[in-house]
């Protein structure tokens, strides 16, 4: 049988955000397995631990109605990098999430599909708040978060990460 | 609630294989905690149960079949999972069950393996499946071969030695086209 998930596709100037595919997989384990880049975001070298956490994405949409986008790269048609919403069990909130992939950085490109998520969940969703968990020393991450206009809030245990830093970004009155 | 419809729902006489539902987690992560769990790579703490739970949503829509919830009908409470399984390292699909505790000795493990093979079979053009046992699992090697299934091979999946049992092929009832949309759950 097909299950179709609705999931919204949004165009920015050199993105596309869509709903997750199969085909996906191999540029979001080629990340995971790369522990250089995603020691902050959840380092996976094994593959089938890595379909795992894919299959999770779309279980993430059809139980909580958002989730993470692919984000792909309008030029070369190809997956760049995840943004959107993110709220696991133990999470302390529903946080924005962004990862660029290898040969994608450097470009403002996590920023631009970031803030398209954020606007997104505001205006469609109807969140009132947002936050971003970064794990410590994930400078990059923290410089994007501020550049954003997200604000140090606290420090907290998080399940998956340990410690980890919660931003709060400025809600929908400040943006809009 | 669930935002989108992902698995049908299959009867049995005191069974309701189901798409998931947010509650039915604390049964999942029950059983995941559990000595239970050793035979399917556990016991899990209550995050990996999570991811394991969601990743049983979301298997649904990437292959368009999966594990159902085992819903009791009496009681109403989750008995257990069952279903088609092919995660990334699977050679091919599998027909799994675990079935949690207080609901054993019931023959419901065999009632929804019966319901989900054919199910499977009908529907999803999935027909003389495999079931991966591990070879100390007594209960389940039985259940197999009450099931009709014969052992064929040992092998070993995710780098864990199994034993690879062979079901039988299901008579259809009518040639069915390989993705007959199901019946949404909610």
């Amino acid at each position: 049988m097909t299950i179709t998930l609705n999931i919204p596709r949004l165009e920015t100037e050199r993105l596309i955000l869509r709903g997750p595919q199969e085909s996906d997989f191999d540029a979001l384990a080629a990340f995971m397995a790369d522990t250089e880049r995603s020691w902050g975001f959840g380092p996976e070298k094994d593959r089938a631990k890595a379909w795992r956490w894919f299959a999770l994405v779309f279980g993430h949409w059809v139980m909580r109605g958002y989730g993470y986008f692919t984000m792909e790269y309008r030029e070369t048609g190809q997956p760049c990098g995840i943004t959107g919403i993110w709220n696991p069990e133990g999470w302390p909130e529903p946080e924005l999430g962004w990862v660029v992939y290898a040969g994608y950085e450097g470009r403002g490109i996590a920023r631009e599909g970031a803030e398209r998520a954020r606007r997104w969940a505001y205006e469609d969703m109807g969140f009132t708040t947002l936050t971003s968990n970064i794990v410590p020393g994930n400078d990059r991450s923290i410089a994007l978060a501020e550049r954003m206009g997200a604000v140090y809030e606290r420090t907290y245990q998080n399940v998956e990460m340990g410690e980890d830093l919660l931003f709060r970004h400025p809600g929908p009155e400040v943006l809009s | 609630m669930s935002f989108a419809p992902h698995a049908p729902t299959v009867e049995t006489p005191d069974l309701i294989l189901r798409g998931y539902q947010e509650g039915d987690f604390e049964a999942f992560a029950a059983f995941g905690t559990s000595e239970r769990a050793r035979h399917v790579g556990g016991p899990h703490t209550r995050w990996e149960s999570w991811r394991a739970f969601m990743a049983g949503v979301g298997h649904w829509v990437m292959r368009g079949y999966g594990m159902w919830i085992i819903e009791h009908r009496e009681t109403e409470t989750v008995a257990g999972r069952v279903g088609i399984l092919m995660n990334d390292g699977w050679a091919e699909p599998e027909l799994g069950w675990h079935i949690y505790d207080g609901f054993e000795g019931k023959s419901l493990a065999y009632q929804a393996c019966l319901a989900a093979r054919g199910y499977a079979a009908q529907h999803f053009g999935l027909n003389g499946v495999i079931s991966y046992i591990h070879a100390d699992n007594t209960r389940s090697i039985a259940l197999a071969h009450r099931l009709g299934a014969f052992f064929e091979c040992e092998t070993s999946v995710l780098g864990q030695d199994c034993l690879l049992y062979r079901h039988p092929q299901e008579i259809l009832s009518k040639p069915g086209p390989l993705n007959t949309k199901g019946t949404p759950d909610d």
